[in-house]
């Protein structure tokens, strides 16, 4: 079928997620005892009490740079570079005695209310954290730091042997034979289960739910253990291992993993996982369990697993879940123009949304009056539409829940693919407007052929977005059009092969904070594998969560060199800019790079994001 | 172009929601028909829509989300034509209180088991009740057992199927997506029982 192969299909090597691990403990997962010395033991298990190698965390090596940033908004290097070595010692130690810990199980509490800030060792960064106190006393709040990992532990990718008998990626619940028995279950690297209050299955990345009941059962003694003491449970870090837990209201959602991503991101994980649930049956399953707390939710989400696979495996591979921004696909000005116009008309004739896509890309969007949408249910609505293969076969009409925008109430979607990538999804509220959105469909479909829009969404599939190569050195250079130079490009060169951009350039993320949109660069040279990509997104991930928490921040900027990159992250009012460099990088060098990127962003911006029709900027 | 300026939700004339509009195009010589298959999940109704549709067959299981919409016309020997527009229903049980709004002004409900799953038979006849109950008065039902290929894990007889069908007023076949067994038949039967307008 063409349908299939135009599913980008990514090997299983990176999609198994196994720690190498064998498990050393073997607990009856069945008994459920609440006593708190056989929850200890129950996480163990789950932990697989992986041995920590102080090793690789205690060569820390600490700099810190002050860097002014000066009043045209540009970023410069100061004359003064100081060096501190003695923190890296103290880091260092600091973070071997956390793993210590964490092989003692911690448990940390949230208070009810989310007022708290979240503790320290809640995160990775711990031990980076803990000096950062000094670093604000050695200079204004534009510190610049940077950070030397060797041989940091965080590489959990690229070192997942090939296996070709999993070579195919399959669609739909993976490996449902699976139980909390097997190892190569208790080997996976991360979990997700969602759950209900009375600790019914829902949902598990891997293994069959009604065989997982009694593991189910365990996690739900863990959390109303915790609430029976009027608190709440948030974490619990067990060795490698992280048990992040979100409650909403009757489903328990939880993560065990040993990514080392941090907790704030795996909570978001988990949120935009209950908002894919919730897209697909509205909050108002929380009733059922109000008429009955045994109820068994699992067959009302029967087919969906290809949904939630999907969604999990984006949380690793699309920057939209962590930044919760959408992207578009990079088009000529006029052309989007052309396609928000026509979206217009058919949204004046009462379509809540009208929405373009290419991909899990914008090519434009219209929303009814100040109806607005937010990123993260763009997010979860294109990963419904493209996980679902029956909506490439013909055009389908089904209820779907916007959870942002209502999570109790269905809208009705009708939703078409123009063509094998492109699809377009008209949302309205009338459960009887199919033949009405069906019409709409053909006039659009019409306009966007007559007016070539189509055919310029698939040449930009094809020829990409921005490339690192591409960015001008010079600075006083003007970039007017992204489509010329690649035009230009694919004339000369004839293939689009790159090998890093200027001074080690290797990949950026831009975010615009005022219109929810991000653009990242087209990876080349070096981070081609899908293995480099996850985990350069795992550290932007890093990054993100560094730059946001609220106990420490908001951070400005900060430098970050490991064994893998140079990373430099700096976020004004306007836009957040991250960027990955050659570890050799300069960092004089890497900043003014940056400049010139925000400056080219500046340049391209018609034609890289949807201006003007976002319903935030009404 | 036929798309109104109306809001859909604020037009009263359209009454059906979901039932195409009457725009005078069905005649004597050329009906127009809205079909709804219902069944469960998995018995292959996408499938039988797909054969009929496009004479395509797809063994990649595709669950069905909401409803696909899908039309053909066949033209019958007595140079009649039949266009039907068919909704192919999601069978999970999540869809089953939104079938009413697929089902409705429907003249032709095809329920669909699958010979080798009793459950899904007892299914069947929960959606046959179903329309009786609630499907338009003078709604031609059709029982369809597909999977007919595989005989050797029939586990719902013909007997049962015929007998079923027989007392509650259905036509009966059985059909395999599959090998395109009787896939056609099952709908030129539906077009002969169909109830012709009185010419004018």
């Amino acid at each position: 079928m063409a349908s299939d192969s135009s599913y980008a299909s990514p090997s299983s090597d990176e999609e198994e997620e196994s720690a190498g691990q064998k498990p050393t403990v073997d607990v009856n997962i069945n008994s459920i005892d609440t006593s708190l010395d056989a929850i200890e033991n129950q996480l163990s298990s789950i932990a697989l009490n992986a041995p920590i190698d102080d090793g690789t965390v205690s060569s820390t090596d600490y700099h810190e740079e002050p860097v002014s940033e000066i009043d045209d908004g540009s970023l410069r290097e100061s004359v003064s570079e100081r060096r501190r070595n003695s923190i890296g010692e103290s880091s260092s130690s600091r973070g071997s005695g956390l793993w210590r810990n964490n092989l003692e199980v911690g448990v940390e509490l949230e208070p009810e209310g989310d007022g708290s800030p979240s503790s320290p060792s809640s995160s990775g960064y711990a031990g980076e954290r803990g000096s950062s106190s000094s670093a604000a006393s050695a200079s204004d709040t534009d510190v610049i730091r940077e950070i030397r990992e060797n041989g940091s532990s965080m590489g959990d990718d690229g070192v997942v042997p090939l296996d070709p008998a999993q070579a195919q990626w399959i669609r739909g619940k993976r490996h449902a034979d699976e139980d909390d028995g097997s190892i190569s279950w208790r080997k996976r690297k991360k979990h997700f289960f969602i759950l209900s209050h009375s600790g019914k299955p829902i949902y598990s990345r891997y293994g069959d739910e009604h065989k997982l009941a009694g593991f189910s059962a365990t996690l739900q003694a863990i959390i109303s253990f915790v609430e029976n003491g009027g608190d709440r449970v948030k974490l619990v870090r067990a060795g490698k291992h992280q048990v992040v837990f979100l409650v909403k209201g009757p489903i328990y959602l939880v993560c065990i993993s040993c990514t080392e991503e941090p907790y704030e991101s795996l909570r978001g994980q988990l949120e935009l996982l209950y908002g894919q649930m919730i897209l697909i049956l509205t909050r108002s399953v929380d009733k059922c369990f109000e008429k009955n707390p045994k109820f068994d939710m699992t067959p009302l989400l029967g087919g969906t697993d290809a949904v939630f696979s999907s969604l999990i495996h984006s949380f690793s591979r699309n920057p939209a879940t962590f930044l919760h921004a959408y992207t578009c696909l990079p088009l000529a000005y006029t052309t989007r123009q052309a396609a928000g116009a026509i979206l217009q008309d058919v949204a004046d004739t009462g379509v809540l949304f009208a929405i373009l896509m290419c991909k899990d890309k914008v090519v434009s969007l219209v929303g009814l009056q100040k109806a607005s949408l937010h990123p993260d249910d763009m997010l979860l609505l294109a990963n419904f539409v493209m996980s679902s293969e029956s909506f490439r076969t013909s055009e389908s009409f089904s209820p779907i829940c916007l959870p942002r925008y209502n999570p109790m109430a269905f809208l009705y979607a009708y939703v078409h693919y123009l063509d094998v990538d492109t699809y377009l999804t008209l949302l309205t509220t009338s459960s009887q407007a199919f033949f009405h959105l069906k019409e709409c469909r053909i006039q659009i479909e019409a306009v966007l052929k007559k007016s070539n829009v189509l055919n310029e969404v698939e040449r930009s599939l094809s020829d990409g977005g921005m490339r690192i190569e591409d960015l001008p050195v010079d600075p006083s250079a003007n970039f007017g059009s992204l489509f010329h130079l690649n035009q230009r490009k694919i004339a000369t060169n004839g293939t689009v092969t790159g090998v890093g951009g200027p001074a080690g350039l290797w990949h950026f993320i831009y975010r615009s904070i005022y219109l929810d949109q991000y653009v990242s660069s087209e990876f080349a040279s070096p981070i081609n594998h899908p293995h480099q990509q996850k985990r350069l997104y795992r550290a932007y991930q890093r990054l993100y969560a560094s730059m946001h928490d609220k106990g420490v921040g908001p951070h400005k900027t900060q430098f970050r060199r490991d064994d893998n990159y140079v990373l430099l992250c700096w976020v004004t009012q306007d836009f957040e800019l991250y960027a990955a460099f050659d570890p050799l990088a300069d960092k004089g060098v890497a900043i003014r790079i940056c400049n010139r990127v925000c400056q080219w962003v500046k340049d391209v911006e018609n034609e890289i994001f949807l201006l003007g029709a976002t319903p935030f900027s009404w | 172009m036929g798309c109104s300026s109306s809001l859909p939700d604020r037009s009263p004339g359209r009454v059906g929601g979901l039932n195409p509009d009457n725009g005078g195009d069905s005649d004597a010589k050329n009906l127009r028909v809205k079909l709804v298959l219902l069944g469960d999940s998995g018995v292959g109704k996408s499938c039988i829509v797909l054969r009929f549709v496009r004479g395509q067959f797809d063994p990649t299981s595709k669950v069905t989300v909401g409803a696909s919409f899908l039309s053909q016309t066949i033209a019958l020997q007595d140079s009649t034509t039949v266009k039907f527009e068919i909704w192919d229903t999601a069978g999970q049980e999540r869809y089953a209180a939104l079938a009413p709004l697929y089902y409705r002004g429907a003249a032709v409900g095809v329920i669909v088991y699958d010979i080798t799953n009793p459950d899904s038979f007892h299914k069947a006849q929960y959606w046959v009740k179903e329309l009786q109950k609630h499907g338009s008065p003078d709604i031609v039902l059709a029982l369809v057992g597909n999977k007919a290929d595989l005989q050797e894990k029939r586990e719902v007889s013909v007997q049962a199927g015929i007998e079923y069908a027989e007392k509650n007023g259905m036509f009966f076949i059985e059909t395999s997506a599959k090998t395109a067994d009787n896939i056609n038949q099952l709908f030129e039967e539906i077009a002969k029982r169909l109830p012709r307008p009185s010419p004018s």
